[in-house]
Formats: structure tokens, sequence, C-alpha cells
């Protein structure tokens, strides 16, 4: 990464996935690892349990973040449902030479979205319900897809997750949000 | 219980935090003694956020009072302010509409009340995102009238709003408005200041004498608002309103000065503020979140070679006449970006019927083009505001002007109807 670029990530989730709060939560991360600038943009509609929801995350290593326009040509795209890149206009955002970071047990056949597609697979769903990580209407898929990202970019580790965790939600809840964002650290693999 | 550490910051701190919650800090930095709420969307997270920080004894001695209409949160709010507090509340599109009696109601009592304002389209069709019509429409209310483009400006503009809203001299209400979602709901890093600092900043808070001008003592029972005959002051007391307006400037320069001295943040002389212009043949006057994104644009139309800059207009009431008149003379076109519909009009949005009417004796003063784009939340990207500034130099160099120009206005981003 260039120390002039502005990295640019989308986030596709189901209403109820917690894609909205990892877009924050991202721009935290990376902010507390010391890049200059970030902003977290939500798409807001009419969210609700299930609809596909889209939010993304802008980080700076130097240069200071003016825009609050939708991305539209990511360096990275985290895919909280697989069942989302059926959906064309969930597939119309995946470009050539993007990397995708997928909750998905196997891997996935990424040639009909374009070229050079570089995938990372992390099974966040079967993490969460092994380690009981639930709300109300299912698995809490943020923290450990956001563990398996800081992985693959090394843009964050779970020390600065810890930090940012900690700020966030408190002592209470740090042991469990840890183990999940540390099994998805160390489970994460390219396909 | 609220778990989060962020809540309980003291001293100044880098945070990333949602727009309204940048709202809601700088009440709680300015020592609000009593908010009143009602919520509406986007504006809900403001109150939301004080609520909690209330709820959790951050707010010591502050009054939360929960009603049942926004016609009513201004109504307690002027009560409020009118027995001598510092206040505050929020509101969007709608809300604002049905406070719009109370509104003019807070000027005529001269209550230095502040109220964010996290703007949205007015309905039908329904609609809650980004659109500045809801805050302009309020323009002959006497409100003092403020943007912010940033999470920071939100945080920042609204203490600078007290000092000057407070001021002996003053004593008005005033608006801080900012785009729908596209700041109320994103987040930033934003310095929420030392609590001292900001102390030191601010003047005191009312003690139980009230505001110099109005107070009210259970000893000496008065009337307040009551009915006036036509023989009687009230055409004066328009006027001093007026007056008070045309001294808000040199009061808001002064405010935004001390401001950039204790926190060491710029905003031009807080009525513009300038980029680039120096040395620009054309220019565009905007303001809200699309004039910080547009800084990025004229970077990279400089790039290409063309001279272009702009004037973010930081203060729509008091209207900074004598600013627009000098950078006028500057540039031969300058373009004037509105967000928000004045129907009726051959004048564009308005802001552009402002800067037209203050330009209209000015002799050598720039051709004004305006430009309506963005309405209801309408996503205006940095490519488009790119290319709107290579049309202005379209213009400015061949004559040649674009398309779309309707009623005299460049109606920017239009979808095709078919």
């Amino acid at each position: 990464m260039s120390e002039s670029e502005i990295i640019e990530v989308t986030m596709h989730g189901r209403g109820g996935q917690t894609a909205i709060t990892a877009s924050q939560l991202l721009a935290e991360l990376a902010y507390e690892k010391g890049f200059k600038d970030t902003i977290a943009i939500p798409i807001i509609g009419a969210e609700r349990r299930g609809a596909p929801i889209q939010a993304f995350t802008k980080i700076s290593k130097n240069k200071p973040i003016k825009t609050y326009d939708s991305v539209v040509n990511p360096h990275y795209i985290i895919v909280f449902d697989r069942s989302l890149l059926e959906i064309p206009r969930i597939q119309e955002t995946i470009h050539d030479g993007v990397t995708i970071l997928a909750n998905s047990k196997e891997a996935f056949n990424t040639q009909k979205f374009g070229k050079n597609i570089k995938l990372f697979i992390v099974d966040a769903t079967g993490i969460c319900i092994e380690n009981q990580f639930m709300h109300s209407s299912g698995p809490i898929l943020n923290i450990p897809m956001l563990g398996a990202f800081g992985k693959i970019t090394g843009y964050y580790d779970l020390k600065i997750m810890e930090k940012v965790i900690r700020k966030e939600f408190g002592e209470r809840r740090l042991e469990k949000n840890m183990s999940v964002a540390k099994s998805a650290y160390e489970l994460v693999k390219e396909a | 219980m609220v778990e989060n550490t962020k809540d309980f910051i003291q001293n100044e701190e880098n945070i990333i935090i949602k727009g309204n919650v940048a709202a809601a800090y700088a009440a709680k930095s300015a020592r609000v003694q009593v908010i009143s709420a009602y919520p509406i969307t986007p504006q809900t997270t403001v109150v939301e956020k004080l609520s909690e920080f209330v709820d959790n004894g951050l707010m010591p001695g502050t009054q939360y009072i929960k009603v049942e209409s926004e016609h009513s949160v201004l109504a307690s709010i002027i009560g409020a302010s009118q027995a001598g507090t510092r206040t505050f509340t929020a509101t969007s599109g709608q809300g604002l509409f049905y406070m719009h009696e109370m509104v003019h109601w807070a000027t005529g009592t001269r209550l230095p009340i502040v109220m964010a304002i996290a703007s949205r389209g007015p309905a039908p069709p329904w609609n809650i995102w980004a659109d500045f019509t809801d805050v302009l429409s309020q323009r002959d209310t006497g409100w003092m009238t403020a943007f912010a483009s940033s999470h920071q400006e939100i945080y920042d503009e609204i203490l600078m709003s007290y000092k000057v809203c407070e001021d002996p001299e003053i004593l008005l209400p005033k608006f801080v408005a900012y785009g729908g979602f596209i700041l109320s709901h994103t987040s930033k890093p934003v310095i929420v200041e030392d609590q001292d600092k900001v102390d030191s900043y601010l003047p005191p808070l009312p003690d139980e004498k009230g505001w110099p001008h109005i107070w009210v003592d259970p000893k000496r029972p008065m009337m307040f608002g009551n009915l006036i005959m036509p023989s009687g002051f009230y055409q004066e007391f328009r006027l001093k309103i007026h007056d008070a307006h045309m001294n808000a400037k040199a009061k808001i320069i002064e405010a935004t000065k001390e401001f950039s001295k204790i926190f060491g943040r710029n905003y031009g002389n807080g009525l513009v503020q300038e980029y680039k212009m120096s040395d620009s043949d054309v220019g565009v006057i905007i303001y809200g979140d699309l004039a910080l994104q547009m800084e990025d644009a004229v970077d990279q139309v400089r790039d290409e070679g063309y001279k272009v800059g702009m004037v973010k207009l930081r203060h729509f009431r008091p209207f900074p006449t004598e600013d627009i008149i000098n950078i006028s003379k500057k540039v031969s076109l300058l373009g004037v970006v509105d967000r928000a519909t004045a129907f009726g009009s051959l004048t564009g949005g308005p802001v552009s019927c402002e800067v037209k009417s203050a330009l209209h004796d000015v002799e050598g003063s720039a051709v004004i083009l305006p430009i309506i784009n963005g309405l209801g939340g309408r996503e205006v990207t940095l490519e488009q505001q790119k290319e709107q500034l290579r049309t202005l130099v379209i213009l400015n160099e061949t004559g040649e002007a674009p398309e779309h120009i309707i009623h005299g206005t460049y109606w920017d981003g239009l979808l095709e109807v078919k």
C-alpha cells in the first residue's frame, strides 16, 4: 500500500449480521493502529433483519479523507453471507483484482465475478456457534470477520483489537470477543 | 448500563464517532443545563446519546425533558431559556417544520438557544436524507444559521455558537445544520476538547439572575410576549433583531479567531472559508458536507491544469455579503451549489438567491451559475463535483453552457425520465 493511498473496503451483509458495526469498528481499529484518517459509511435505507446491507470504510495512512461518497471500486470486499453473491447488483460491485474475505466453510469459484480476484475464507458462523457468540437472531459475525481481516491485511493485530473492543464494549464481554477474534485470526486461509 | 468507556472521557481525546454523537458531545462540553427531546430521523441519535450521558451521571445538574412533539420541544426550551439557562436540542425536516411557530417565538424573545439540525428533505414523497431545504426555509425566522462540513466542525461550531448567541449584544438563537446520514450517521475521528479549555472559551453559565434582558423572578411577576399595539414598539423590536444579525458578523469573526487560538482549528473568518481562490479563474460557493468533498475535487481538477477554487459558506444568517462581494471580484465565474430548493424564482437555490442579491449592484463581479444537486440525499460523488468544476471552466473559456440548464439553474445529476 502506498503512503498516500486511501484504502477502501466494502462490507456486504444481511440486516442483523452486524456489518454496519463492523464498518465502524474497522475505522477504529485502523485509527488505533495509527492511520491518520478513517471514515465509516453505512448505507441507510429501510433496514430489516435479513435484507442486504452495505457499508463502507475508508482508511488512510497519511492523507486526510474528505470524501463522503460510496465506495465503487474497493480494495477489499468483506462478505458476511455467501448467498449475497448470487444477487446481480452485489455481483456488480466486484471488480477485477479485488481481494474478497468471505464467511464461508469452503472455497468457491470467483472467476465469474472478474479476473485476478483473491479469495480468503473463514468459517465465522462456525466460530460463533462454537463459542456461543450469538445475539437474538444469529451469530455476531463482525468480530471474527474483523479478526480475519486483520490477519490477511496486517493493518492491525489482536492487541489492537483488544484495545478497541475494551473501549467500545467494556470489560465484561472482552474475553468472549477476543476468543472469537483469535480463532478467526488463526483459521482464515487463502482459497 | 452503558459499558463503553468512550462516554466517560473528561480530558481531551480523539475518538471515532458519528456526526450526531459529535453534536451530543458538544452540548456536553458546553455544559448545557436543559435539553428537551423528541426523536426524529436522522437526528434521533443526538438526543439518545445525551440521554445516556444524563442517565450515566455525566451531565450533573442537566435537566432532560421528554415531550410529545417537536412543537413542545421548542416551547419547553423557550421556557427554560427564558428562566436563564443554557439550552440545547436537535431536530430534522418535518420536526423543524412542526416547530415553526415556536422558531419565530424564540427570536422575538431574544433567547440564545442552539439547535442542531441533521438536515433532511421535506416530504412528500417521504424523505429522510440530506437536503438543506428544511433549515434554509427558516430564513426569515431570525435565527442565525451555520453549516458544518465535517464531524469535527459540528462539535466546534456548536461551541462557537454558544459564544456568539449569548453575547449580550447579540442574544439570538442559532441553527447548526449538517447533512442527514452523510454526517449524522458516518463515523470519523473527532477531538473532544478538554473541559477546562472549553470552560475558558465559553462565557460563564447564566446565574440565577438569568440573561441581561429577561429573567424569571417569582417575587416580581411579569408578563412575557404580551400583545403590543400597532402604535407600540413592535417595529423597533424587529429592527433590533436585524441589528443584532448585522452585529453578529463581527462577533462570529471574533469567536472564530479566539477558537482557533485556543483549539488550533481554523474556519476562515468564520463566515466563509476560502480554498485555493487566490489565483483562480473560476470558483464555487458551496456549503455543508459537499464543501469538504469539493476540496478534493478542486485539488484534482487543479492537477489537470485548471485554476479552480472554492469558498465554503459557513453562515447563511447572518449572510456574509461583504465577503461574497470581495470573492466575486476575484474570479470571472462563480458556481453556487445548493443542496436545497427555492421554488418559483429564476435565481436558483436558496444560497444562489442570496449571492445574486448580494451582487446585484456590484460592478465587476463574477457571473453566477446556480447549481442544484443532491436533493433528498441523492449521492453527489467526487467525480460529479470534478465534472461541475470542468463545466464551469468550459463555460468560462468558451461560453458553452452545460446541458440541463433549466430556468437559469444547472440541475446536475437528474435521472432520465422516460
